[in-house]
């Protein structure tokens, strides 16, 4: 998991990953986080907004809507207060070495 | 950091009301393809053009596989080309259309009316298709990208087109003299154009695209996947020259070559990618897919010995093991585990497409009985293989004893189709 995180307030990183943590992919029953779906979280503190950049296994992956949408919804839930933007982006593309130890873990490796 | 964004708005998959009525009919057609197989166990024993034979094989070809690929490619099309699908209404159009003319051409086969009903059944299925041509089409050349397995898709999909306009052709042949020999003398061609242009290619196509997606596997090779459409194209058009030509039955050797050595190269493809797989537990749907790529053999075998007879007209029975190996063996037991592998997904997004982020939502897997798919797979084994025995040594008591064990088997799989699809949220 390599997410670049914009921000010195870990606090609020840790309370993002913490909902991020319960979307999962339907299909593989892995986290977004875990699998490596979320490439950015970037917190603008005087704008309140926090932008995020994430991608799919697969571009135009059927379950893409819902997860993407269960993202927004869950750091939505987390920072009522601010704007929220997901960005979903293709560059890089996702593979597997993006998987965490504990995702690869899950998955038997 | 990070490559421009395609923003904020969703990415827009198929439409699930577009995709559920081919799934639900489809269903229904495999019920009915097995139990015309009961009633009429006997058409084993004659030649493979006669009423029943050509009901049972348009109920599986059209009603079944051909309508369950219209459902999963119209869901997995934008995968597949990496674009949107182009038009819904394109889409209703040919279910409507396709959902009217099966039935009433395969009753025109049926009762052997060769003339109005015939006629009008195959008026309306080639319509459905011109529709689904032009959305596939259209979809393709929309998106930016075109890769191996969209050719695989535009191939297929042109072949298709070519034989139900052959087979518009053959229908009005019965009635009026349109063609230079009677519409039996082309049967052949219309059937392979059908089986290996259509259906082979696709699978291949959607195949090599699903099988590593599923598996999460590092394998891809678009150079070996390349070399496969050359193959099967190659067989395929080689076949229609040789017919074309009339060259002896012996000249076909080469065309089944070709094919055959396609279909090996494929079956290492996915064998390859099911090996550097890092999602190392396979699901039972996955492994009958699985199972379905080594079933195309069994096809490629059984000709080999038809072209060894046909010269003398002996052995028709093993015409007919043929065809069964191909709808009720190999196209079958693909759609019993992508059907198990895509509906649920569908029916998922339907359902809880916002509320995954509220707590953990049931699986899509457990949208449906994984108890009843077993015995539904217990059961289309039974009936497959007593079903082969029973054509090869021609024992009635065998082929109906195989034929109740693949109703038994469309039963259960209506069962789950509709468990799944009747599915109701649970409370988050």
């Amino acid at each position: 998991m390599s997410i670049h995180l914009v921000t010195n307030d870990s606090e609020k990183c840790e309370k993002a990953l913490e909902g991020l943590y319960e979307v999962y992919d339907p299909e593989i029953g892995l986290n977004v986080v875990d699998l490596g779906l979320i490439y950015q979280l970037e917190f603008l503190e005087e704008e309140k907004e926090l932008n995020a950049a994430m991608t799919l296994t697969t571009q135009f992956c059927p379950m893409g809507d819902s997860i993407q949408s269960n993202v927004t919804q869950s750091l939505t839930h987390a920072f009522p207060e601010w704007r929220i933007n997901v960005e979903l982006t293709f560059d890089p593309p996702w593979d597997y070495t993006k998987i965490s130890p504990e995702g690869r873990e899950f998955l038997g490796q | 950091m990070f490559g421009p964004g395609i923003g904020g708005a969703m990415q827009q998959t198929t439409n699930y009301r577009v995709v559920l009525p081919f799934y639900l009919y489809a269903s229904i057609f495999f019920l009915i393809g097995a139990g015309l197989l009961l009633l009429h166990t006997d058409v084993t024993e004659t030649h493979y053009f006669n009423p029943y034979t050509l009901a049972i094989t348009h109920t599986m070809a059209l009603g079944w596989g051909t309508m369950i690929i219209f459902g999963a490619s119209h869901q997995l099309l934008p995968v597949m080309i990496e674009g949107k699908l182009s038009s819904d209404t394109l889409a209703y159009l040919t279910f409507g259309f396709a959902a009217i003319g099966i039935p009433i051409l395969i009753y025109g086969f049926y009762i052997f009316h060769t003339g109005w009903v015939l006629q009008i059944g195959a008026i309306l299925v080639n319509l459905a298709i011109i529709f689904y041509l032009i959305n596939v089409f259209r979809s393709s050349f929309r998106s930016k990208t075109r890769n191996i397995h969209s050719w695989f898709v535009l191939t297929a999909t042109l072949w298709l087109f070519t034989t139900t306009f052959y087979g518009l052709l053959l229908v009005f042949n019965f009635s009026e003299s349109i063609l230079p020999k009677d519409s039996v003398s082309y049967l052949s061609i219309h059937a392979h154009i059908g089986i290996i242009g259509w259906f082979l290619l696709m699978v291949m196509g959607v195949g090599s695209r699903l099988i590593p997606m599923f598996l999460i596997s590092k394998y891809t090779n678009d150079k070996n996947l390349w070399m496969i459409f050359g193959l099967v194209n190659g067989g395929l058009i080689s076949f229609l020259l040789f017919r074309i030509l009339g060259l002896t039955t012996s000249s076909y050797y080469l065309s089944v070559m070709l094919i055959l050595v396609g279909v090996i190269l494929f079956g290492l493809h996915c064998k390859k990618a099911y090996d550097v797989r890092i999602r190392k537990s396979v699901d039972e749907q996955m492994k009958t897919s699985l199972l379905s790529v080594l079933q195309m053999l069994l096809p490629i075998l059984a000709l080999v010995i038809i072209l060894a007879f046909l010269p003398s007209g002996k052995h028709q029975n093993i015409a007919l093991l043929y065809g069964f190996c191909i709808f009720f063996g190999w196209i079958t037991a693909i759609i019993l585990g992508m059907t198990f592998k895509t509906l649920p997904f569908i029916v998922w997004n339907k359902v809880y497409h916002k509320k995954a982020y509220k707590g953990k939502t049931p699986a899509p897997k457990e949208l449906f009985s994984e108890k009843i798919y077993h015995a539904m797979l217990i059961a289309y084994l039974f009936g497959f293989l007593v079903f082969i025995v029973g054509v090869i040594i021609l024992n009635n008591y065998l082929l109906k004893a195989g034929a109740v064990g693949l109703v038994i088997a469309s039963v259960l799989y209506v069962a789950n189709t509709f468990k799944t699809f009747l599915h109701q949220p649970k409370k988050l």
